[in-house]
């Protein structure tokens, strides 16, 4: 995010500004403790529209792709004839698997 | 930055996301989005996050309505050095999710698909294109056979091929670091559930530096650098993941570069704001780019790959090949509508025949995205042996990687916040 980016500079003097005002005024604190809820909801909205908007893209990717079915891309079935041989094989176990870490006994 | 951490191990970046003071208004959106509950600090002060909690997802980062998270590690400046570097060959690793938002930082309307101007743009930059989505279809290889393999163990008692352990029901998904890191710090007695697949993004770094080095790139391991190009913040914590060296292990252990240091298999990741800013700076105007086709062998992927960016997609991608495997017979419908849209848990059951024991099974699949809003029901369930479920798919983002927290936002031009702030009153 960087820092002199105009959009925020000109977010910031005026709220800093307005931010002394509310201590001040009591009544201009509560529509403060209201922002949130009411900037959550609009953001919430607009978030949507854009999660619609994008999902529809990669739905569209895949009605519109010649294979739609993972065991019949030539690609990685050729990486499996001449590589790794076929899932959870030796060398599949060894590059394509992981395990994974307890880490609340390093919290407690 | 840089304090004692706790839940991190050496090598790890202890937490992608910090909360710049300067910008700070103590509005407490970001509270409202974080899963973790990783923000401390009273309404009207400064915020910080506590990195020992944060599962570095970056949701209080795109919900920010001040822009005042960001992310502590930029790799831009490195991958541009290495992409002028000629003895190099770097290899962009393009996410699913990317392809219907990199259009935004250039003025193209929200949820474009540009995957043919994306290639085109990232070749003009100097990338050679592996498209996750092809380590997406390999991930439901793996993932996929292994759900069998735990199904027909569970119902039918079947041993492991190699002799070695085999996982409990349910079984998660394991692509999100999120969601990972998420059950490694909250409930690690469910670690045996989790798939032990990598990540899409996990495989292609050591496809790319072990077979993609010899066969598909003609060059040396060492001089191969993976560049994940990701819709996500998490995806920088799980490439510094100490065990993410399997390419390394591999090579030496075949004899060849017994003498190279240890290299990660994921070089750098760039999230997809960074690679609007990388192809900006090198003044690609990826709006105006005509379609290029991908151009190596692992640029090829099918439409199962490409939905793993929705919520749900993992799942139905693996529903696919697992109803072909089991029962020998494709499918009338590929889509499974059950498992789309925005519900915060959504559930299905196939009922299919088993061709290898010729019995009638029925799997019953759940599919959790949000994690804030949704997981907790989910895994208390799961915990107290209760749970009705045989494969659960999880995505910590509200609606998947798509609306992940690398995902563009006003700053780079056209998000959705950007359309918000001018109803401010101070605005
Ligand atoms: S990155 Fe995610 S987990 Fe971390 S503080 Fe932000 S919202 Fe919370
Ligand atoms: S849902 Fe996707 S974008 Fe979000 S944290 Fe998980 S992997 Fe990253």
């Amino acid at each position: 995010m960087s820092k002199n980016d105009p959009s925020h500079e000109f977010m910031e003097s005026p709220f800093s500004l307005s931010r002394r005002e509310f201590i001040a005024i009591g009544g201009v604190i509560i529509a403060l403790l209201a922002l949130p809820a009411v900037w959550v909801r609009s953001a919430l909205i607009n978030r949507n529209h854009h999660i619609q908007a994008r999902t529809k893209g990669l739905y569209r990717d895949d009605a519109t792709a010649k294979i739609r079915l993972s065991h019949e891309n030539q690609a990685v079935m050729r990486l499996y004839r001449d590589f790794a041989g076929k899932p959870l094989s030796p060398v599949s176990e060894e590059l394509l698997h992981t395990k994974y870490i307890n880490r609340m006994k390093a919290l407690s | 930055m840089n304090k004692e951490t706790k839940t991190y191990r050496k090598g790890e970046i202890p937490g992608i996301i910090a909360i710049n003071t300067r910008e700070c208004k103590g509005c407490d959106a970001c509270k409202r989005f974080c899963p973790t509950g990783a923000i401390t600090g009273m309404f009207g002060a400064t915020h910080r996050v506590d990195a020992d909690l944060c599962i570095s997802c970056g949701q209080c980062l795109v919900n920010c309505p001040f822009g005042a998270p960001y992310e502590t590690v930029d790799p831009v400046e490195q991958v541009a050095a290495k992409l002028a570097d000629k003895r190099t060959t770097v290899v962009g690793i393009i996410a699913p999710a990317v392809r219907v938002a990199i259009g935004e930082p250039f003025g193209m309307p929200v949820g474009s698909l540009v995957t043919g101007k994306m290639y085109s743009a990232m070749k003009k930059a100097g990338f050679v294109i592996l498209d996750n989505n092809f380590a997406a279809d390999l991930t439901i290889m793996e993932e996929g056979t292994e759900f069998i393999q735990r199904a027909r163990h569970a119902l039918f008692g079947e041993k492991a091929e190699h002799g070695g352990e085999i996982g409990p029901l349910p079984q998660f998904t394991s692509c999100c670091p999120a969601w990972v890191r998420f059950v490694e710090t909250n409930y690690p007695a469910l670690i045996p559930n989790l798939s032990s697949a990598k990540s899409p993004q996990q495989m292609a770094g050591a496809v790319a530096k072990t077979y993609g080095a010899a066969q598909v790139f003609k060059a040396a391991p060492e001089s191969v650098y993976t560049v994940g190009i990701m819709p996500c913040t998490a995806k920088k914590f799980e490439a510094s993941r100490p065990e993410f060296q399997s390419a390394w292990h591999f090579m030496k252990e075949k004899g060849g570069a017994a003498s190279s240091a240890p290299y990660p298999d994921i070089d750098a990741v760039l999230t997809t704001r960074d690679l609007a800013r990388l192809l900006k700076k090198m003044k690609i105007n990826l709006a105006a780019e005509n379609d290029a086709e991908g151009g190596t062998l692992f640029a090829e992927y099918t439409g199962a790959g490409t939905i793993f960016g929705n919520t749900g997609g993992v799942m139905e991608a693996a529903l696919r090949t697992a109803y072909v495997v089991l029962t020998g017979t494709p499918l009338a419908r590929l889509e499974f509508e059950a498992v789309r849209g925005l519900k915060g848990v959504k559930s299905a059951d196939v009922t299919l025949r088993d061709q290898k024991y010729g019995k009638d099974v029925t799997v019953k699949v759940a599919v959790v995205h949000d994690i804030r809003a949704n997981i907790r029901p989910i895994v208390e369930e799961v915990m107290a042996g209760r749970s009705p479920y045989h494969f659960i798919e999880v995505m910590n983002c509200p609606g998947g990687c798509i609306n992940g927290g690398g995902q563009p936002i006003c700053d780079t031009g056209s998000s959705w916040i950007g359309r918000v702030l001018p109803s401010f009153a101070w605005s």
